[in-house]
């Protein structure tokens, strides 16, 4: 039986990274698969997210749309946001039915029924879809490594169905599934799933990466590292809702900054060849949570000791990526250090909207 | 790989991996449950042979087996899958998306009687359960009818006038598991028989097509309607290729319907399946006791051949349906073939009487001795004019 070689695609790496959403990096792809006319939020995290990877990964490229924002709000019938073929899937088939995609393209192009380079086989799948209801399937397709990359974009809740608490939302998020009441002040009492470094652990010949739309150079390049390694890569991506975070509009690159700033997004890689993460990315500051806390509406309700809380939290997270605490997070960590958000004059925006 | 005309005997299980070795399937996927499981490892064996060049992916469930059929098909590429009993049940969301979106993915289903509690028998509720969920379905009663049946759903469900999933059915264990004599075809014959396989729009980079975007409730109607027509529109589909099919490997089947002994019959059995392999020695021997007995066998459930249903049962005084399946609080309060015979039925001008009998369930055999106390109730019923109860639970009256 004669079987033909499989091409595979090489993306190179943008230099410059990590300057900013400002800067103008004159080597960004022209190419836009993800292109305007959608009916998403002003301020959308998850399509900034997805036009930032989608142009990483150029038009040589399939999408998958398991069932989120991505899906209702991007795709309505008889108009599409996509330049490049996408298929709607269902919310817990996001990783199954990109393994089928994945299995088409190999057996096709080894037995001579499709002629071409292996595309980009990307999976855009939300939080409720890859830390929930899909998980299995995810890990199902990291575990045989099919060769596509499986994008969580993470806005921390159910925001299409209408602001739900998943198991990516964090401690003392407010979501209609987590409402905060007297006997529950701090509304979310959860912390959120560690997905990424479940998928990391899990599925170590894969590999894996955390970013945020606040860094978009590195999201590019850890999109195109994802589609040039040869197997399955999984991408967790801070992408904030202006909807459910109850946020000003504008502000969404900026969140999505200070969230890995504050500690409570780390960012980092996991390198499959060498199996050990890697750290090196260092935002440019470090600053408590309060500074991110206070700018969002879904955390308005927040009582002092709930804040120190998630101070310990973010503390927790800085060491495991083996930075050293200030002393200043580490009095942050305090409750005493801390007024309740109603009482704060900085909050006091944010905290009316609860 | 060329492979030359045989005779093997083989149980339905390896018959259907023949047939999808046969068609040169570019992926399966497996999920292990009893009894469908060995025409997957019968596909495993071939691929590992290098008889068969195909994907074969051991899925998470069978919601990421039908995930993953759906996902392969959508980008082009032929692919086969099956269950069983609660596996069926477990995929039961990608029926509906499948259909939609109009991939012919087959499916091969060997029945298994749903929990509670485990029961490793074969009644058709598993499949029967999806029967509206836009697949085309209907059930082989032996190795050589199930290895005949999955090519020619290949055929039917891949042409650009249907491009319908297909659910290619046979009894767990009693067609499943038993062996018996089947003939395999040259991959001449099959060659001329079955085209490969050319979805229209698949998930292609060089032509972008975009599958399954949200809609609008007003959007819904006509989408529905296509499907409903894709639907109806199989039926001459799948009567020109059964004449293709006589044409090519010499086998002839009624697409609809099979029936047996029914010539000068009073009274007959409507059933489908491997226990119609039963009904044809019990109809043989009541009928040399001088019995006007007949057997008809339905072979498609969907589409649903309602006219032929009607104008074949009308034949007849009164209709004995083996239900094999669970229709629990329905019109005979007992399985869902006979509220469809009756529906067809009614437009008859000569309406027979229509008896449920509940046979089979739990996946027992229904046993020769069942089938003739079966044909006195309605020989009863005959004498009578009417029927003394809708439906019987066989084995539990007198």
């Amino acid at each position: 039986m004669a079987t033909i070689t499989v091409e595979r695609q090489m993306l190179p790496m943008l230099q410059s990274p990590n300057q900013g959403a400002r800067f103008y990096n004159p080597e960004l792809p022209e190419t836009e698969p993800f292109v305007p006319g959608h009916r998403t939020c002003a301020g959308c995290g998850p399509s900034i997210q997805y036009r930032i990877t989608s142009k990483a990964s150029g038009d040589n490229t399939i999408l998958v749309g398991p069932t989120g924002c991505m899906y209702v709000a991007n795709s309505s019938y008889l108009c599409t946001p996509y330049n490049v073929p996408w298929a709607h899937t269902q919310i817990g088939s996001a990783g199954s039915f990109t393994a089928g995609v994945a299995a088409a393209y190999e057996a096709m192009i080894r037995k001579g029924k499709w002629k071409g380079p292996y595309p980009n086989i990307i999976c855009e799948a939300g939080d409720g879809s890859a830390s929930d209801i899909g998980i299995g399937s995810i890990s199902g397709a990291l575990y045989r490594n099919h060769d596509c990359l499986i994008i969580c974009y993470d806005n921390e809740q159910y925001a299409n169905t209408g602001i739900q608490a998943s198991s990516r939302t964090p401690y003392g998020g407010m979501t209609t599934f987590s409402p905060p009441g007297p006997k529950v002040p701090e509304a979310k009492t959860l912390f959120p799933k560690d997905l990424a470094r479940m998928m990391a652990a899990g599925h170590p010949h894969c590999y894996v990466a955390t970013g945020s739309v606040g860094y978009p150079i590195d999201l590019m390049n850890k999109v195109r590292k994802g589609l040039n390694h040869k197997g399955a890569a999984f991408l967790m991506v801070y992408t904030p809702c202006q909807k459910g975070f109850v946020y000003e509009t504008p502000r969404s690159i900026d969140l999505g900054r200070l969230v890995v700033e504050c500690g409570l997004y780390p960012v980092w890689e996991w390198d499959p060849a060498r199996r050990e993460y890697d750290y090196s990315f260092k935002p440019a500051t470090m600053r408590p949570v309060a500074e991110y806390l206070k700018l969002q509406g879904r955390f308005g309700h927040l009582h002092a000791e709930h804040i120190a809380t998630l101070q310990q939290f973010a503390n927790d997270q800085w060491r495991m990526m083996n930075v050293e605490v200030p002393e200043a997070l580490v009095r942050a960590a305090d409750p005493s250090s801390h007024l309740d958000m109603a009482s704060a004059e900085a909050a006091a925006a944010i905290a009316h909207t609860v | 790989m060329a492979d030359k005309k045989r005779n093997v005997r083989i149980n339905g299980c390896v018959a259907a991996a023949q047939a999808a070795k046969y068609a040169d399937v570019d992926v399966i996927t497996a999920y292990p449950i009893r009894p469908y499981t060995a025409t997957m490892m019968a596909l495993a064996q071939m691929v590992a042979n290098g008889e068969l060049d195909a994907e074969y992916i051991v899925a998470d469930s069978e919601h990421s087996q039908l995930s993953i059929a759906h996902g392969a098909a959508s980008s082009g590429a032929r692919v086969f899958t099956g269950s069983s009993g609660v596996g069926v049940q477990y995929a039961y969301e990608l029926y509906s998306p499948i259909s939609g979106s109009r991939m012919p993915v087959q499916m091969m289903i060997a029945d298994r009687t749903l929990d509670p509690p485990g029961d490793f028998g074969s009644e058709h509720t598993d499949a029967l359960s999806t029967r509206d969920m836009g697949w085309l379905m209907g059930w082989s009663c032996d190795a050589q009818e199930a290895f005949d049946n999955h090519l020619m759903a290949f055929r039917i469900g891949e042409d650009p006038r249907v491009l319908l999933p297909q659910m290619v059915c046979q009894d767990g264990f009693f067609v499943s598991h038993i062996t018996t004599d089947c003939e395999l075809p040259d991959s001449g014959q099959v060659a001329e028989f079955l085209p490969p396989y050319k979805h229209p729009y698949p998930l292609d980079p060089r032509h972008p097509v975009s599958h399954g975007p949200q809609i609008m409730p007003e959007q819904g109607p006509p989408l529905q309607l296509e499907r409903a027509r894709a639907m109806e529109g199989a039926m001459p589909v799948i009567e020109q290729v059964h004449d293709e099919f006589a044409k090519i490997f010499g086998r002839r089947y009624d697409p609809w319907v099979e029936e047996y002994m029914t010539d000068g019959a009073d009274v007959v059995f409507f059933l489908q399946g491997g226990h119609g392999v039963t009904a044809r020695h019990a109809v043989r021997h009541m009928r040399e006791r001088g019995a006007k007995v007949g057997l008809v066998r339905l072979r498609t459930i969907r589409p649903y051949p309602t006219d032929r249903v009607n104008e074949v049962l009308s034949k007849f005084k009164v209709v004995g349906v083996v239900e094999t399946n669970m229709g629990l609080g329905s019109v005979s309060s007992g399985g869902s073939l006979y509220a469809e015979a009756c529906a067809a039925l009614y437009e008859s001008d000569k309406r027979p009487l229509v008896v449920s009998f509940m046979a089979g369930m739990g996946g027992e055999a229904i046993v020769l001795k069942e089938f003739y106390w079966m044909t006195n109730k309605l020989l009863e019923a005959q004498k009578k004019g009417k029927i003394e109860k809708r439906t019987h639970w066989v084995g539990f009256e007198e």
